[in-house]
C-alpha cells in the first residue's frame, strides 16, 4: 500500500497507458526532473500496477480510456479504494468526466497536453497525498453546476479562473495581487471542498483532515453546499 | 402585390359560387320540392318516408350553411353525407306511387342532385358527375321497374333528367375551372415569393461584402498600398508583424460570414489558425455556455486575441469563460509590446497584464440585456 515516501527515498511511480511513446515520454521527464522521479511501465497491463514493484509504486499515473471512448471508473474506484494515490493522465475529456475522477478520489486530473508543464509536479504532490488542481481541472471545476457541488467564494473562483486562463500562477498572482502562495492557497480550499462532499474515498478524507488540522479551511465553511433546486 | 390580388379573387369567386350554389339548392329544396310534396302528400305510401327524405335534405343544407359561415369544408364525413343524401334518394323512390317518375310528385328528382353537388363542390368533377348518375339511376330503376315505360314516361324522365343531371353538372364544371385556377395561382404567388426572398438575401449580402470590404480599407488597403509603393519595407517587424495582424483579421472576417453554433469559438479558432500557421503553439480552450454575443462585441472580445496571437513568440494560451451574465476572453502569450485599440461596443472592458516575458489580456463583457432583465 502507498505510503509516504521517506525524506532521502526517490519517488516512484507506475504508469499504466498503452501508447509506448507516452510512457517513454513521462519516463524521460521523470528522469529530467530533480529529484529524479523512478517510473515503472506497466504497458496496457492494469494487473502489473497490483503486483511486485507496480504494486510498491507510490503514485499510479493512470490511462482513464485504455479502451478509447470507454473510461474506466471501475478500476480508478479500485485503485483509490486499495490506497493508491492516483493521477488521472488522460485525453482532454468532457468536464462530467473530469469532475467525477476527482470525486472517485483522484488526486490529480492531466490532459495528455498538460503532461510537460504539470506531470511531474502532480506526481510529487500524489506522492505526499496531496492534491494537484491543473487549468483543465480548474476549468472543469468553475464550470461544474452540478446539485450538490460545494459553494465556492468569489475570490476562489477568481482564482480558479484566472489560473485556468493562465496556466500560470505567477501570473494570477500578479492580476489579483495576491502571493503565489496565497493563489496555492485558494486552489486547495477548492479541492478540500470537492473532498469534503460525492463518494467517500480515504484519499479525500485524508485531505479534508489535514485542512482541518492545518486551518485551511473551517469545518463551517466546508459544509455549504449549493443546495439543490 | 397583383399575384396576390388574383389569388384573393379567386378565393372570392369560389366562395361566392359555394353560397350561389347552396341559394339555389335552397330555392329548389325548400322552394319547389317542398311545396310539390305538400300538395299531395296524400298520395305517397307512407307520407312519412318523405317527409323523413326531405328532413335529410333540409340538414345536409343546413349543415353546408354552418360551414360556409365558419369558412371550413366538409372534410372526412363527406363521403357519409353523399351515402345518406343517396338513401334518402332512394327512400323518396320506393315510397313513390307506382307510375309517377319524373312527375310533380316526384319532388326529390330535382331536389337531391342540387344537396350532392353542394356538398361535392369543392371536390374534383367526376365525384358531382357519379353521384349524379347515382341519383339519376335511382330514378331510372324506379321507372323501369315500377312503371310501365311507355315512350311517353321515357320521353318526360330524358327530358327531366336535362335540367336535373345538366345543371347541377354545369355548376360543378365552374367550380372545378375555379379551383385549377386557383391553385395555379397559388404556385406562381409562391414563385414569386420565392424569387423575392432569394433577390432580399442576394441583395442583404452584397451589402453586408461591400460592408466588409469597407471595413478592411480602413487597415489593410493602405497596408497594401505601403507594400506596393515600397514606403513600407517587408522585412521591418513591424510591417511584418502588421501584415500578421491584417491576415488573422481577413480570416476573422471570413469566418463571420459562417453560419455556426458559437460563432465566438469559431472566429477565434480562425485567429488561433493563422498563428499556428506561423509556428505559435496555441491551446484553446472554453468553458461553460453563454448567450452568442452581437458581431461588435465579438469583434471587441477577439481583437485582443487576434492582436496579441500575431505577435506571440513561440506559444500562446486562449481561454473563453462563458455564464449568463459575462463572457471573458482570455490570451496569456510570450509576446512584446501589444497596442490594441479600446473596445468599441458598450459593456466590453479589456484588461492588459505585463510581465517580463508574457502578456495577458482578458476581454470582459457582460450581456446588458441580461443584466436588464434582473
Amino acid at each position: 500500500m502507498a505510503a509516504d515516501p521517506a525524506a532521502d527515498e526517490p519517488i516512484t511511480a507506475v504508469i499504466v497507458d498503452d501508447h509506448a511513446a507516452i510512457a517513454a515520454g513521462v519516463r524521460s521527464w521523470c528522469a529530467q526532473a530533480v529529484p529524479p522521479i523512478e517510473v515503472i511501465d506497466a504497458g496496457d497491463r492494469l494487473a502489473d500496477v497490483w503486483t511486485d514493484s507496480g504494486a510498491d509504486a507510490h503514485v499510479v499515473i493512470f490511462d482513464l480510456e485504455l479502451v478509447p471512448g470507454r473510461p474506466d471508473f471501475g478500476e480508478l474506484r479500485r485503485l483509490v479504494d486499495s490506497g493508491r494515490r492516483v493521477v488521472v493522465y488522460s485525453q482532454h475529456a468532457d468536464d462530467v468526466t473530469v469532475i467525477k475522477c476527482i470525486d472517485l478520489g483522484a488526486l490529480a486530473y492531466l490532459t495528455k497536453r498538460e503532461g510537460s508543464d504539470h506531470l511531474v509536479p502532480a506526481i510529487r504532490a500524489a506522492a505526499r497525498g496531496e492534491p494537484y488542481t491543473t487549468p483543465s481541472l480548474s476549468g472543469a471545476l468553475i464550470s461544474d453546476d452540478a446539485p450538490g457541488r460545494p459553494r465556492l467564494s468569489q475570490r476562489e473562483t477568481e482564482v480558479l479562473r484566472a489560473w485556468f486562463a493562465s496556466s500560470s500562477k505567477q501570473l494570477v498572482a500578479a492580476k489579483l495581487n495576491i502571493t503565489v502562495k496565497t493563489v496555492d492557497t485558494y486552489i486547495s480550499r477548492v479541492r478540500v471542498k470537492y473532498a469534503n462532499v460525492g463518494r467517500p474515498a480515504r484519499t479525500k478524507s485524508e485531505l479534508v483532515g489535514r485542512a482541518l488540522d492545518d486551518g485551511l479551511i473551517t469545518l463551517a465553511e466546508l459544509n455549504q453546499t449549493v443546495t439543490p433546486l | 402585390m397583383s399575384d396576390a390580388v388574383e389569388v384573393r379573387t379567386l378565393e372570392q369567386l369560389r366562395r361566392g359560387l359555394r353560397i350561389a350554389t347552396l341559394l339555389v339548392a335552397v330555392a329548389i329544396v325548400f322552394g319547389l320540392g317542398l311545396s310539390a310534396m305538400l300538395r299531395r302528400l296524400d298520395v305517397y305510401e307512407p307520407a312519412l318516408a318523405q317527409v323523413a327524405a326531405f328532413a335529410v335534405l333540409g340538414a345536409v343544407l343546413a349543415a353546408e350553411f354552418v360551414l360556409l359561415v365558419r369558412r371550413r369544408s366538409w372534410g372526412a364525413p363527406r363521403l357519409a353525407v353523399i351515402a345518406v343524401v343517396l338513401a334518402a334518394s332512394a327512400l323518396s323512390y320506393a315510397t313513390l306511387p307506382d307510375g309517377r317518375t319524373s312527375t310533380a310528385v316526384d319532388w326529390i328528382f330535382g331536389a337531391a342532385n342540387w344537396v350532392g353537388v353542394v356538398v361535392l363542390l369543392d371536390r374534383p368533377l367526376r365525384s358531382s358527375a357519379v353521384f349524379l348518375l347515382a341519383h339519376e339511376f335511382t330514378a331510372l330503376v324506379h321507372l323501369l321497374v315500377f312503371d310501365e315505360p311507355s315512350r311517353e314516361a321515357l320521353a318526360r324522365f330524358a327530358t327531366g333528367s336535362v335540367s336535373v343531371v345538366g345543371f347541377p353538372l354545369c355548376v360543378a364544371v365552374v367550380a372545378t375551372i375555379l379551383h385549377g385556377l386557383s391553385a395555379a395561382a397559388a404556385a406562381s404567388h409562391r414563385q414569386i415569393e420565392e424569387a423575392r426572398v432569394a433577390e432580399a438575401v442576394a441583395a442583404e449580402s452584397h451589402r453586408r461584402r461591400q460592408r466588409r470590404f469597407a471595413e478592411l480599407s480602413a487597415t489593410t488597403i493602405p497596408l497594401l498600398k505601403g507594400l506596393a509603393d515600397g514606403s513600407l519595407r517587408p522585412e521591418d517587424p513591424a510591417v511584418q508583424r502588421r501584415c500578421a495582424i491584417e491576415a488573422a483579421r481577413m480570416r476573422r472576417l471570413f469566418a463571420e460570414a459562417d453560419t455556426v453554433q458559437n460563432p465566438l469559438l469559431h472566429e477565434l479558432r480562425h485567429c488561433a489558425d493563422v498563428a499556428d500557421r506561423k509556428g505559435v503553439t496555441v491551446e484553446l480552450d472554453a468553458r461553460g455556455q453563454w448567450p452568442a454575443p452581437p458581431l461588435a462585441v465579438r469583434r471587441d472580445l477577439t481583437e485582443a486575441v487576434l492582436t496579441t496571437l500575431a505577435t506571440a513568440d513561440s506559444r500562446a494560451r486562449v481561454t473563453v469563460v462563458g455564464s449568463a451574465d459575462l463572457v471573458s476572453v482570455s490570451v496569456v502569450a510570450d509576446c512584446g509590446e501589444v497596442d490594441l485599440p479600446s473596445p468599441a461596443a458598450p459593456g466590453v472592458q479589456v484588461e492588459t497584464l505585463k510581465t517580463d516575458d508574457m502578456v495577458w489580456m482578458e476581454a470582459r463583457w457582460q450581456p446588458t440585456r441580461q443584466l436588464m432583465n434582473r
